[in-house]
């Protein structure tokens, strides 16, 4: 194959046999189908025909059986539609979606829209699937991805292109990778079609006004957020803390909270992120710590009081109402090109008040992390965890095993709005 | 503008099992969190604690569930055991352990290293009341420095033999104390003990170390280690029928014909000849792992999915196989032995060739039996228990075969009787669910033919599944019971065990059979089902 899709193709398989490499056994890839100036019915037709015969002459080890000599069965779990703005941004979410189909038997339907073009040849279409042995045991998850380029008047019409091609009766997400175009026609069409939109937060152009337009979006099964799913080590580290009951209670006179995230040295620095893993855009690295820091103060009911430091270049800082104390939030970025831009870089909690005065820590050193509560006037409990940051692929795996709106990232995405607005305020 | 609050959350998780202990308010901070199941500060004892079990076993589970995040920060391990060893030599035992047999290996250093901080060991006897005060004192030492607030979990490790001894010694230094406890009355915090099986060796043993138990821990405070009850599949087999419309309806006598139970293994004794002699197929497997299993898939809907209602349950399945006459027992067991033969591609001598096996052994290494339950449920509908060694492939599961449809109406077509509809639970490995049923084959004519619709666990959900130690551990730091088998259940065990038992003993039970290795049985065992008319399944 030659020409710029015969080049993805073979940069695909080439993505394929590197990931491989990761996981536990060899994988089967069929080869690549593709038709320029297609139909939808076409496309359809293809996909059903991929499951009519076994797995194809190349696997050496011939189709996988069951016992009674049939070829093996298919488990699919979702459909997951992903809209991309151009070829480039395509190439990314397929290897992304590479990572990704060791834990989700899917079908994958990745948009291209392109505007313009000649309206009597609206469609290509590129198909492959993949299959990997899951357990040793013969067991295979399958997933196959379409990748749809749509020209002319269609691309504005995705809804009715995408609807054949979905498997029936199972969850639909939608990943709209970027940053969302909120009210737009197309964008609206695509997430009646899911039951749940997946986006991240870290790449929203404008994120006062994105934070506040996902807030307001009502899903059937709620928004999900890579960006969230990357703070959820922190969260279970910050919630053991205080899990012990001699230190859950200081949680009510918590004084002070001072998150620290990293932002690039200089614009446009390389960023060292997992081999197999595609440095994603970061408009927004503050959305992070923003969304930590609406977490608990939703989980632990502090209001909004006054604006200590407006928004500048060392971040910002608040006065907030607990239910005992007056908090002092401090949100701070820090130069550093070790870490991914927007990944917590440390967080300190600070209690005083009739109980004595407590600080608990989590500070990231690398691929680690250095735990340690100081309380009742003693260092108790340092301890080193692994603070491995996931890759683009693990978010998203993990973001779709959620299938119902989540009430805590609701909260937490709200409150993160109004931080973020009050931040912007002057300072009183 | 007001940031949103929220009224007192709900705390997620099960709370444990143990009530009355002392409650503060839960952690706000947990609400929604992934990992819903936190465990309290506590200390792990482990008795036991250089033997092969900690090895192979132990110390993966505690590390894989540290990696997890499941472990709070206090944690503790105390190793106790008589060989003379340091503590950096304990945590260098626990290290090799990790970096030979865990899931996730080798140990990542520096996560290891601040985990060994909080694992001690503890030299002793366990005969040695000296051994137990300093040990007892070791513990309040560890609450006070880590914070682990009189929780204290004992793990065990030892052979049966020894629980009369350790389970008197905790009692004696005042180590058996826990919340609630209704003689020793109220304590900081919990203590639980773990037992490992086997539970006893018939009927009175079982009973007198229930007994010996009994006189110093609740049985609250008791958690009997059955592995194969955290495997995922016997979870899920509550979920499959509970959690679904689909099954629960037909789970009964009018659409059931007959229940195969299957555990086989392809290894021989290998090294373990000394205490398989002693015990052999019935108690090693059908005692415990292959009734649980019955049990499991036999149960009434629990009023509640939480322990002392799931095992009220198991027990009335239980309670509904009748013992045997000495006549049932050797018309419906049957007992066998292998001899040598080639299991997957290798030979295998002789059972009684085996070291350590008597030359005249009549331990039998297969048990195939038929077993009723007499309720309106399961009424008239057989289960027939296989369990065996050397056998040609390893696969435990259950399969239900189902009634044939009540009118042939396809013979007249030419097409003869149709088979049994099969649901197989498969427990390991592949665990999954198969449905066999018969389809038309296209084209002209009438042919019909069995197909097979085969869900895989693997195949629907590629995650690593916990080991069912992890499973286990974790459950009893956080006080679930569920998944641990109760001190009445393991005595209706043996109450329906001990007359073959008996009659074997007493010679009145039926012969010992032999097998080549490698194959499915003896004869007798096949003809246990054919003149029901029935097969056994080829798993």
């Amino acid at each position: 194959m030659t020409g710029p899709e015969g080049r993805a193709a073979h940069e695909e398989q080439a993505v394929h046999r590197r990931l491989m490499r990761f996981g536990e056994a060899e994988s089967l890839a069929t080869p690549m189908w593709e038709e320029r100036d297609t139909t939808v019915r076409a496309v359809a037709g293809h996909l059903s025909s991929l499951w009519d015969s076994p797995a194809p002459a190349e696997d050496a080890d011939g189709p996988v059986f069951t016992e009674k000599g049939l070829p093996h069965a298919r488990a699919s779990v979702l459909n997951l539609i992903v809209t991309v703005v151009d070829g480039a941004a395509a190439d990314r979410v397929v290897q992304t979606l590479l990572g990704l189909g060791v834990r989700h038997p899917s079908r994958a339907v990745v948009l291209v829209p392109e505007q313009g073009g000649a309206a009597d040849e609206p469609l290509d279409a590129r198909i492959s699937t993949h299959c990997h042995d899951a357990t040793g045991g013969g067991d295979r998850i399958c997933y196959e991805e379409v990748v749809l380029t749509v020209r002319g008047e269609a691309a504005s019409h995705l809804n009715g292109i995408v609807a054949p091609l979905l498997i029936h009766d199972l969850p639909t997400h939608v990943w709209w990778p970027g940053d969302p175009p909120f009210n737009d026609a197309v964008f609206d069409q695509l997430l009646e079609m899911g039951d749940r939109l997946i986006v991240d937060t870290a790449d929203f152009g404008d994120l006062l006004t994105g934070l506040r337009r996902l807030a307001n979006l009502r899903r059937h099964s709620g928004v999900g957020d890579l960006t969230w799913e990357r703070l959820a080590w922190w969260q279970e580290l910050t919630a053991q803390f205080f899990d012990a009951p001699r230190f859950r209670r200081y949680l009510p006179n918590l004084s002070r909270l001072r998150i620290q995230y990293a932002v690039p040295t200089a614009p446009g620095a390389l960023v060292r992120v997992a081999q197999e893993d595609v440095t994603p855009g970061v408009a927004a690295p503050m959305a992070q710590a923003l969304l930590y820091a609406g977490w608990i103060a939703t989980r632990l009911g502090w209001k909004r009081y006054r604006t200590l430091e407006a928004l500048g270049e060392s971040g910002f800082r608040l006065r907030l109402e607990g239910r005992h104390e007056m908090v002092d939030l401090q949100v701070e970025p820090i130069a550093t090109d070790a870490v991914r831009p927007g990944e917590l870089l440390s967080v300190r909690v600070r209690s005083l008040g009739e109980t004595g005065a407590a600080e608990f820590i989590i500070d990231r050193d690398g691929e680690d992390a250095m735990v340690a509560t100081n309380a009742d006037g003693m260092t108790a409990l340092l301890r080193r965890v692994s603070m491995q940051a996931p890759g683009e692929s693990e978010l998203l795996s993990a973001q779709l095993t959620v299938d119902r709106a989540d009430r805590v990232y609701e909260d937490a995405l709200r409150a993160a709005a109004i931080l973020l607005a009050s931040a912007r305020e002057a300072a009183a | 503008m007001t940031v949103p609050t929220v009224d007192a959350p709900a705390a997620t998780g099960r709370p444990p099992a143990t009530q009355g202990e002392h409650q503060p308010r839960p952690n706000p901070l947990r609400e929604g969190l992934r990992l819903e199941r936190m465990a309290e500060p506590c200390t792990m004892v482990i008795c036991g604690a250089t033997g092969d079990l900690t090895e192979r076993k132990l110390a993966p589970a505690l590390y894989n569930t540290l990696l997890g995040g499941f472990l709070p920060p206090e944690f503790t391990v105390v190793g106790f055991a008589r060989r003379d060893m340091g503590d950096e030599a304990f945590r260098g035992h626990l290290l090799d352990g990790i970096n030979k047999h865990s899931r996730n290996r080798p140990a990542k250093p520096a996560i290891w290293e601040s985990f060994a901080r909080g694992i001690e060991y503890h030299r002793g006897d366990f005969d040695d009341p000296a051994a137990w005060v300093e040990l007892a004192k070791r513990l309040e030492r560890i609450d006070r420095d880590r914070g682990t607030a009189g929780n204290r979990l004992f793990y065990l490790a030892v052979p049966p033999s020894l629980y009369p001894e350790i389970v008197s010694q905790l009692d004696r230094a005042g180590l058996s104390a826990s919340g609630t406890h209704r003689r020793t009355g109220p304590k900081r915090g919990w203590t639980r003990v773990i037992v490992e099986k086997p539970f006893g060796y018939d009927l009175e043993s079982a009973r007198t170390l229930n007994r010996v138990i009994a006189d110093v821990f609740d049985e609250d405070q008791v958690y009997r280690i059955d592995h194969y009850l955290g495997k995922e599949t016997v979870q899920n087999l509550a979920v499959f029928r509970f959690g679904n419309g689909l099954f629960e309806p037909i789970w009964n006598r009018r659409y059931i014909d007959s229940v195969q139970i299957t555990v086989a293994e392809t290894v021989g004794v290998e090294g373990r000849g000394d205490f398989y002699d002693s015990t052999g197929a019935l108690r090693d497997i059908v005692q415990n792992h292959a009734l649980q299993l019955l049990a499991m898939f036999a149960i009434e809907p629990p009023v509640e999915f939480a322990a002392e209602d799931l095992r009220d349950e198991k027990l009335k399945v239980l309670r509904g196989v009748k013992p045997m006459t000495p006549a049932d027992v050797a018309a419906n067991v049957i007992r066998a032995q292998y001899v040598s033969g080639w299991v997957e591609g290798e030979r295998i001598s002789s059972y009684r060739d085996a070291p350590e096996v008597a030359p005249d052994s009549q331990t039998e290494t297969l048990v195939a039996l038929k077993l009723g339950i007499d309720s309106w449920r399961w009424a008239g509908v057989p289960f027939y228990i296989r369990t065996g060694k050397t056998l040609p492939s390893r696969v435990t599961e259950i399969a239900v075969f189902f009634k044939k449809a009540p009118l042939a109406l396809f013979t007249r077509a030419g097409v003869p009787q149709i088979d049994d509809n099969i649901l197989a639970i498969r427990v390991q490995p592949d665990e999954g669910i198969l449905l066999r049923f018969g389809a038309k084959v296209p084209g002209q004519g009438l042919q019909i033919r069995n197909v097979n619709m085969d869900f895989r666990y693997g195949s629907s959900f590629a995650v690593d599944s916990p080991d069912a130690y992890e499973t286990l551990i974790l459950d009893a730091m956080i006080g679930d019971a569920s998944l641990f088998t109760r001190d009445d259940e393991v005595e209706r065990a043996w109450e329906i065990l001990q007359p073959i038992l008996d009659a074997w003993g007493s010679g009145t039970g039926g012969p010992l059979h032999f097998y080549a290795a490698g194959t499915w049985g003896p004869p007798a065992a096949d003809e246990l089902l054919e003149r029901d008319g029935r097969a056994w399944r080829r798993p």
